[in-house]
């Protein structure tokens, strides 16, 4: 069997129905209050990824490199709004272009890194590396700096009183700031970390998983899973710090006031 | 208008401008909006150097709203604050906030040891002359606590502790102004009174300008000069501290009578 893989027809698909059906009879069991949502999100499920698969046929089509830098621009653009949406209870000003400005700057140093040094891609627009591997980035940059500003929107909150202390003092607001700072970074960058410290060893990371389903060699699948872990540390390293260091002067005046406006809760 | 006019004129002009800088703060027509609502209401305040003056009012008439612009914390939403004669928008804001140090109500300490609080200035600016432990201890001393080991972790200090060690690291600046927030609201009164007998003595050795938010008339007919009564984000009365006794406005009767 060795370098096969079971390809999984539609009818495979319509049987894998059965396990949502299991999903649903213990939910009616207990009365729990979620079927509607869970039928919902079954049929999304089967739409959104079904017309993706079309979709991304129809782009590993496309030899031309304008249309993937297009792309790839138009999925910064996307996550920057979701992120910038999300942040809708405490809005920072301009965090939409901060998103996009930060996203742009990692997907074009750390998927260029890639492309070009690691996997070697011909062309270097290679759909099938460039658009999962930036889609990898542009999702994890986003979670990542999404945890970071939320995280650094508490300790201001809490630091307050330190922070305008300082200032009083004739700090600079990044030196009033910059505990807060490092710590968002810091429990941010947690996940990641504890992420490498045990992959492997408690559970197999979905692509890895992905790829040996598909039949490929585990060596070669671990291969990736390692550039890939790299990748998304660094990803959300960078993410964070360009982002933070955009968002934190959005919180002062140019007289070094901190704005304790923007600290409420809208 | 003829050579004589002309340089009276002109020394008329010289005379106003002296008299005018002289002034250490000069408020006029100045307000403070947040979020659309009045906090201050066309203040008009001249404020000497060398002055302790109190700024008294019940809570909520706009003392630490008005306090914090002395030091730049905010800014007005309109009027003037002049600042040695000049707009205090149009100051170095380091060089401002060195010369005007401010003492906030609760007590805040940054993680780490004493020392490591009394110099935390020298994080953002290297100094010329890094403070020796000499210079320290001298100003540990001004605030009376000079036997405190500087090695000790600043926040196991008590609030009394706590508050000199903000005084005294605001003092290794170098101030000309000192702004207190209420500073002993969270002490008890033999503590309070000792704090601020110890800022008095220091406006008098080294003619610290003080301004000082209270509701505690007690305390501020000991120590302070001079008493600007805030009701409802406007000066309802102004004078030297015997104003307390004799008070004209309708508010500050009634402010005494109740705190009494």
């Amino acid at each position: 069997m060795e370098n096969s893989f079971y390809a999984i027809t539609w009818t495979d698909v319509l049987v894998s129905l059965v396990l949502m059906v299991m999903a649903f009879a213990l939910i009616r069991w207990w009365k729990i209050d979620l079927g509607k949502t869970l039928l919902i999100g079954t049929i999304r499920t089967f739409v959104q990824l079904t017309l993706m698969g079309y979709v991304l046929t129809y782009f590993f089509r496309q030899d031309n490199w304008i249309f993937m830098v297009g792309l790839v621009l138009m999925m910064i653009l996307i996550a920057a709004y979701e992120g910038y949406s999300r942040q809708r209870s405490h809005p920072i000003p301009n965090y939409f272009l901060i998103l996009a400005g930060s996203m742009l700057i990692t997907v074009f140093l750390v998927l260029g890194l890639i492309l070009q040094f690691i996997l070697h891609t011909q062309p270097w627009y290679y759909p099938y590396a460039m658009i999962p591997i930036a889609g990898m980035i542009i999702g994890n940059g986003l979670n990542s700096a999404t945890l970071t500003v939320n995280r650094f929107i508490a300790e201001i909150n809490h630091r307050e009183k330190e922070i305008e202390m300082l200032l009083s003092l004739g700090a600079p607001p990044r030196a009033a700031i910059q505990d807060a700072l490092r710590e968002s970074v810091k429990a941010a960058l947690l996940p990641n970390v504890n992420a490498m410290m045990t992959v492997g060893l408690v559970q197999l990371p979905g692509v890895m998983t992905g790829q040996i389903l598909s039949g490929i060699d585990p060596l070669i699948a671990v291969r990736y899973q390692i550039m890939i872990m790299y990748m998304w540390v660094t990803t959300a390293t960078m993410m964070n710090i360009l982002v933070l260091a955009l968002v934190y002067r959005r919180f002062f005046t140019p007289q070094w006031q901190l704005k304790r406006e923007l600290l409420r809760v809208k | 208008m003829t050579d004589c006019h002309f340089y009276i004129f002109k020394l008329i002009l010289a005379v106003v401008s002296a008299v005018e800088t002289n002034y250490l703060y000069q408020l006029n027509q100045l307000s403070r909006d947040i979020e659309g609502v009045q906090i201050l209401k066309g203040i008009s305040l001249k404020i000497l150097s060398g002055e302790f003056l109190a700024l008294l009012g019940p809570s909520g008439s706009g003392k630490t709203s008005l306090l914090r612009l002395f030091n730049s914390l905010d800014s007005p939403t309109a009027g003037i604050l002049d600042y040695r004669g000049k707009s205090i928008e149009d100051w170095d804001i380091r060089l401002l906030r060195q010369q005007v140090g401010m003492v906030f109500q609760e007590p805040v300490v940054v993680a780490g040891s004493v020392h490591e609080n009394l110099t935390i200035c020298q994080r953002w600016e290297k100094p010329i002359k890094p403070l020796s432990d000499l210079d320290l201890l001298a100003t540990l001393d001004k605030v009376g606590l000079k036997s405190i080991d500087m090695h000790m972790d600043a926040r196991s200090l008590s609030g009394g502790e706590k508050q000199r060690l903000a005084l005294a690291r605001v003092l290794l600046n170098q101030p000309q102004v000192l702004l207190l927030d209420e500073p002993t609201a969270s002490l008890d009164h033999t503590l309070a009174h000792r704090i601020i007998r110890r800022v008095a003595e220091l406006h008098r050795e080294m003619n610290l300008t003080c301004i000082m938010v209270s509701h505690d008339p007690t305390l501020v007919r000991r120590f302070a000069e001079r008493v600007v009564f805030l009701h409802e984000g406007q000066i309802a009365e102004d004078g030297p501290v015997t104003i307390l006794d004799r008070p004209t406005s309708a508010q500050l009767q009634a402010y005494l009578a109740e705190e009494r």
